[in-house]
């Protein structure tokens, strides 16, 4: 699967602009801030129809635009596939798969598979559990379609549960039968999502610890292990068991919505006793493993976007990422970089079929090759 | 708009606020009425007025009548026994439409969602349930969308009618999912309400 073209109209700060690219590797070169990661950051959306950075849409259009649009052209086993995404921040979203509007957006994800590695993610370890769980759901909605249709119905359930948790403190009248019913209703998605995650860690642990050898150079154990309630009690149990609980507070306190990857590093949580060096290994094993798994598992081996890292790792770390990337099995890439000397040797390195561009204040420049 | 009648102005106002009508199309309709004879506007507007003036909510099932009891409930041929739940008056018409179904109606007036501040107090619940323990009822079809509103109210409803002899069944699955029931076209939504199966409790499938 690789794409072929793509075009952003007011998206961030390109007004119009045409990319037509490589099937393996793409180069956007420019000094921070001139809006690489908005090249990458497009590729990202027209695969999973959202920002990789979580941005609301309102943000994604060019500064005093009222609308953008995405257009990209994979291709995909031999077929051509032409997504379009157009947008009207807080009015209209729409997203067409060969000119055909998709009804529910949540249908477009795991198409196009699609991992993004950047220097921010760190995050990954550092911050609360939502971030963990936002990785194994990108991972998992990316495999298995069914996934994130659970997951959406989970959510709409629980966000209701909890209204209605307030809504009956407020009012000092408890409805048992209507909180049975939206009990009953989280069971079935909850189990469904509990279940795959579970199954996911099985087979995602292997790699990851392969892939955190490779790039620490270091033996250490690392485990990635799932923390959720559910692992010892039945779903249906817990939500008996903490009904007085969510009276009292009011919202809804056990559920896969609260499950967590506990990382740690030599039997040691990593977010408290890790070096920044470990700490960047771990995060960096963990999107590699993210990207092998897609590619395992998926018919379409996933386009790989890299922003910005070989200027945030250090030269050893940079040297066995490239060895890795190197080995083969990876698909379509796009890297951006600051510095045209490294950017040029990595390049060489590769000996691979490219495109450069030197991307200036919104504006891309084909680089012809010399 | 720069109008130079304040009477203009103000007609284009009031169908402006009607759903669907924007200023352009509101001004449209306006200058229509403006050059017709005034006896045909003035029966215009008492068709409207009187419309409202004379339409109710039937006493029995909530769909809209011009009798304290709508014709549906009246009509001695239909079976007394079924009693068909269903969110809106469009519903009903729907159904209606179908050609299917003769037993009677339920309008709920929506379906439970805490976060629209709709809860079962808002919804004709209570008389519902009043309706199926009266006696002489033998069959509560929900015919509701298939969303997760739409299942929270079914659940709800099936553990507040506990009525003896009284069976709940739903309308078959895959009719328009996530959808209303009004944009199904006739000819499922007739089959799905003649197909209809025993409502098993909910929850997991
Ligand atoms: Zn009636």
């Amino acid at each position: 699967m690789h794409l072929q073209y793509f075009i952003l109209t007011n998206f961030k700060n390109y007004e119009s602009q045409r990319i037509d690219c490589s099937s393996q590797l793409n180069c956007f070169l420019g000094r921070n801030g001139m809006g690489k990661t908005n090249l990458l950051d497009a590729i990202y959306y027209l695969c999973l129809g959202k920002s990789h950075f979580n941005l609301p849409d309102s943000l994604l259009a060019r500064h005093g635009a009222d609308f953008f649009r995405l257009e990209g052209c994979f291709t995909l086993e031999g077929r051509q596939e032409r997504i379009v995404a157009k947008v009207i921040p807080r009015k209209k979203k729409e997203l067409e798969r060969n000119n055909l509007p998709y009804q529910r957006l949540s249908e477009h994800v795991g198409l196009l598979p699609v991992v993004m590695i950047a220097p921010d993610d760190t995050y990954l370890a550092t911050e609360g559990s939502e971030a963990r769980r936002r990785f194994l759901d990108n991972t998992l909605s990316q495999l298995d379609n069914d996934y994130l249709q659970q997951l959406i119905t989970y959510n709409k359930v629980l966000q209701q549960r909890n209204a209605l948790l307030k809504q009956m403190a407020d009012s000092g009248r408890y409805n048992a039968a209507l909180t049975e019913a939206y009990d009953l209703q989280l069971l079935g998605p909850g189990r469904a999502i509990h279940q795959a995650r579970q199954a996911f860690m099985g087979r995602f642990h292997g790699l990851l610890q392969e892939k955190y050898r490779i790039i620490s150079g270091q033996a250490e154990a690392i485990d990635c292990a799932y923390d959720s309630r559910l692992n010892e009690t039945p779903f249906d149990q817990l939500l008996e068991e903490s009904r007085e609980k969510d009276r009292i507070l009011q919202r809804t306190t056990a559920g896969i919505h609260r499950d967590d990857l506990n990382l740690s590093i030599g039997g040691y949580p990593l977010k408290r006793f890790a070096s920044q060096g470990q700490l960047k290994s771990f995060v960096l094993a963990l999107r590699l493993a993210q990207y092998r798994l897609l590619q395992v598992e998926k018919k379409a081996i996933p386009i790989l976007l890299l922003d910005d890292i070989f200027d945030k790792l250090d030269n050893e770390r940079v040297r066995r990422l490239l060895g890795l990337l190197l080995e083969g099995g990876f698909g379509q890439t796009f890297i951006t970089d600051t510095d045209e000397n490294r950017l040029s040797a990595i390049v060489e390195h590769f000996g691979r079929d490219y495109v450069k561009y030197a991307v200036e204040n919104g504006t891309a420049t084909k680089i012809q090759a010399p | 708009m720069n109008f130079s009648s304040k009477l203009i102005e103000e007609a284009v106002s009031a169908f402006a606020s009607l759903p669907g009508i924007g200023r352009k199309t509101a001004l449209r309709l306006v200058l229509h009425l403006a050059r017709q004879q005034p006896e045909a506007v003035e029966q215009f507007a008492e068709a409207v007025a009187k419309m409202r003036r004379g339409i109710r909510e039937c006493e029995r099932c909530h769909n809209l009548s011009d009798t304290p009891v709508c014709n549906i409930c009246a009509d001695p041929r239909r079976d007394q026994s079924l009693i068909c739940v269903v969110e809106g008056i469009r519903d009903v018409m729907a159904i209606e439409d179908t050609g299917q179904y003769r037993g009677l109606y339920h309008v709920l007036g929506g379906v439970i969602s805490p976060i629209e501040g709709v809860g079962p107090a808002e919804l004709n619940i209570d008389s519902l349930i009043q309706r199926a323990q009266a006696g002489g009822v033998r069959e509560v079809i929900m015919a509701i969308s298939p969303t997760i509103e739409g299942e929270t109210t079914i659940f709800y409803i099936s553990r507040k009618l506990k009525a003896p002899g009284v069976n709940i069944s739903t309308i078959a699955r895959g009719i328009s999912f996530g959808g209303e029931l009004e944009y199904a076209d006739e000819l499922t939504l007739g089959r799905s309400i003649v197909a209809r199966v025993p409502y098993k409790g909910g929850g997991e499938e």
